[in-house]
């Protein structure tokens, strides 16, 4: 199977197939879809900074939804007072990540629980901040702001120029936050993830990759941000409240911390869980959340993107496990709770294999 | 000035509150090295506990005994059948276990009783005395003196009983308390039951003036959080004194620092607690910790 999909030619049709699938799914869909498409892929980018800064680079960040909140009240503010749409974009973009370097400078001498202090800080004193300044962000009431109307020229519903826009944006933003994990210093995050004092010897500052990553982290908000008020058209303090910044911590560990591929699917989760939850009985969100995100981190600590390897790990285990396996090689990349699971052996990629956690 | 020292005595009351949490957080740190983040809601839960069965007609005072009992065996049973998988592991996603039980928690309160907010009794009269010219509330005597008892009775626990020096000795080094034939696992589940006991007399002393829903703590949680770091995350006595401090601090800074105000004197704790973290980093009254690598 493994061999099967990493054949070039494998590769480029499924691509194209799922390309083609972005492409014709909001034609055929109703409204009401297109727009949970397009949420989705705004939670996606929000939670890849978040999986940057936490999966891949082991800080615990919850204030994720500052930065997010913070590009939405830009961009509605960008809209009402008639800026080009490029230049709110990367405001929404830069403001945030400037916030977010400044904390981190400060934040990122911290380890542990003091690091969540700091950043828990941002959504518990960013609400009533916001609050304070109804002129910039609508108070209480929140703001909203109508733009990207599709053009007569596309011959596009507005949902579905929308879908298009913010798919756009989220597939670059997505190409570069790969490359950004995969690369030179994406195994200098997974390195001071594992250990710091071992960064440190290899000549790797860990307080400067920690900084860095808390920055590309709030960008990524910030942009998500943008994206979000796109779609949705209206935010409010509720945005960027601590309960979303929970939310976002849940549905990262949920989809599979450090991985891409688990983003997504946490996305998919941040957006379907209230819809199914809500045909239930929305009073029971927040059980089913817990209960969920408790049950990943007991069952498949890797995520739901370590799902079809966890089965067949346990359907083949038996086998394998009377084999001199290592014991405390782990495929999860360094969120399995301790080394001594005694599943199999499947290595993930190189950047999840180093970033698996020494024992201390 | 009468005003003054009244606002100065509320802070003292809900600075208890904190301090209470607080020391929770700070019993828990100092046991398994976690940072519990469903303190709060596990006080909420066992609150609501009491808070159905006076709904069912039992006497105050019995339904908060029950939920103490409740709260220790919850406290206890999660340290058991959850928090042990993930003690010794990645403390990040220890970190994120805690966030998951206090969803779920949460979850399971607004289940049972909804999310609207409810009356509780208060254990103490409505009246406010008055000395000397400072009116001051019952319940904020109240719970100043419940506070402190609490406190006293724990440090005769940890003094004076065979048990209390099991507890410091697996605090200090699990390892050589295991080898000298201590219950190790149970003297765990012991502290995390104390903990939560704490955080379910923080739960029934707020809830008459908060009233009683499943988030009622969760910005109590932040300040004792904030408190624990203060004051020194294996301190005790710290965390009981930066409640206090916040608790009053915020309350001055709220009436008469304009910018501040009401509505953003949570920033308080904050900026106290970043000077504090850039300045000593172990806390006010916390022992400096050397990694060895």
């Amino acid at each position: 199977m493994k061999a099967f999909l990493a054949r070039p030619i494998v590769r480029i049709i499924l691509a194209v197939v799922i390309a083609v699938v972005i492409i014709v799914a909001p034609i055929t869909s109703s409204p009401y879809v297109n727009y949970q498409l397009s949420i989705i892929a705004v939670f996606a980018v929000a939670l890849l900074g978040l999986n940057i800064v936490m999966g891949y680079t082991g800080q615990v960040s919850l204030g994720q939804s500052a930065f997010l909140g913070l590009g939405a009240y830009i961009a509605a503010y960008g809209v009402r007072m008639e800026w080009p749409i490029v230049l709110t974009f990367l405001l929404c973009c830069v403001i945030p990540a400037a916030v977010g370097l400044l904390v981190a400078l400060a934040a990122a001498r911290l380890r542990g629980l003091a690091l969540a202090m700091v950043t828990i800080a941002l959504p518990i004193i960013g609400v009533p901040l916001a609050k304070r300044f109804p002129d910039f962000t609508g108070g209480s009431q929140g703001t909203s702001v109508s733009f990207l109307e599709a053009p007569d020229w596309s011959g596009l519903a507005d949902d579905q120029w929308r879908y298009y826009i913010v798919v756009a944006i989220a597939v670059v933003l997505f190409l570069l936050g790969r490359n950004l994990v995969r690369g030179r210093i994406g195994r200098a995050f997974a390195i001071v993830k594992s250990n710091e004092a071992v960064a440190l010897s290899m000549g790797i500052s860990p307080y400067r990759y920690k900084v860095l990553a808390f920055t590309v982290a709030s960008l990524f908000g910030g942009a998500a941000g943008f994206l979000y008020i796109a779609v949705v058209q209206y935010t409010s303090p509720e945005t960027l409240s601590f309960a979303t910044s929970i939310n976002l911590i849940a549905a990262m560990v949920i989809g599979g911390s450090a991985s891409i591929l688990g983003t997504i699917l946490g996305a998919i989760y941040f957006v379907v869980l209230p819809i199914a939850a809500g045909q239930i009985d929305a009073s029971r969100t927040a059980l089913i959340s817990g209960a969920v995100l408790l049950a990943v981190l007991f069952l498949l600590p890797g995520g739901l993107v370590s799902l079809p390897r966890r089965i067949v790990q346990l359907t083949s285990g038996a086998k394998r496990r009377g084999g001199s396996t290592p014991a405390n090689q782990t495929p999860t990349g360094g969120t399995a709770p301790d080394g001594t699971a005694p599943d199999g052996t499947a290595p993930g990629n190189t950047a999840e294999s180093a970033a698996q956690k020494q024992p201390k | 000035m009468a005003y003054t020292i009244q606002l100065i005595v509320e802070g003292f009351a809900t600075g208890s509150i904190y301090g209470a949490l607080a020391l929770a957080i700070v019993l828990v740190n100092r046991s398994t090295g976690l940072i519990n983040f469903a303190q709060g809601s596990m006080g909420v839960l066992s609150t609501f506990v009491a808070f159905g069965l006076i709904q069912l007609g039992v006497p105050l005072l019995v339904a908060m005994l029950a939920a103490f009992v409740f709260a220790f065996l919850l406290g206890a049973g999660v340290e058991r059948f959850v928090v042990r998988r993930f003690e010794r592991g990645d403390p990040d996603t220890a970190v994120v276990v805690t966030i998951g039980l206090f969803v779920f928690i949460a979850g399971i309160a607004a289940l049972l009783f909804g999310y609207e907010p409810r009356q509780f009794p208060s254990l103490f009269p409505p009246q406010s005395i008055n000395i000397a010219g400072v009116f001051v509330s019952m319940r904020s005597v109240g719970t100043i003196i419940v506070l402190i008892a609490v406190m006293i009775l724990l440090q005769l626990l940890f003094r004076f009983t065979k048990l209390g020096l099991a507890m410091r000795a697996v605090a200090d080094n699990p390892q050589s308390a295991g080898l000298s034939g201590l219950p190790v696992s149970r003297l765990l589940m012991i502290g995390w039951g104390l903990a939560a006991v704490l955080g379910a007399i923080a739960g029934v002393l707020v809830a008459p003036q908060l009233f009683i829903s499943p988030t009622m703590l969760d910005f109590a949680l932040v300040y004792a959080l904030a408190a624990a770091i203060l004051g020194g995350l294996d301190s005790p006595v710290g965390a009981v004194v930066a409640g206090w401090f916040i608790g009053i601090v915020e309350n001055l800074a709220g009436a008469y620092v304009d910018v501040i105000g009401d509505d953003l004197k949570i920033a308080v704790p904050f900026i106290f607690m970043l000077i504090i973290l850039i300045v000593r980093p172990q806390g006010l009254f916390g022992r400096k910790v050397t990694v060895r690598i």
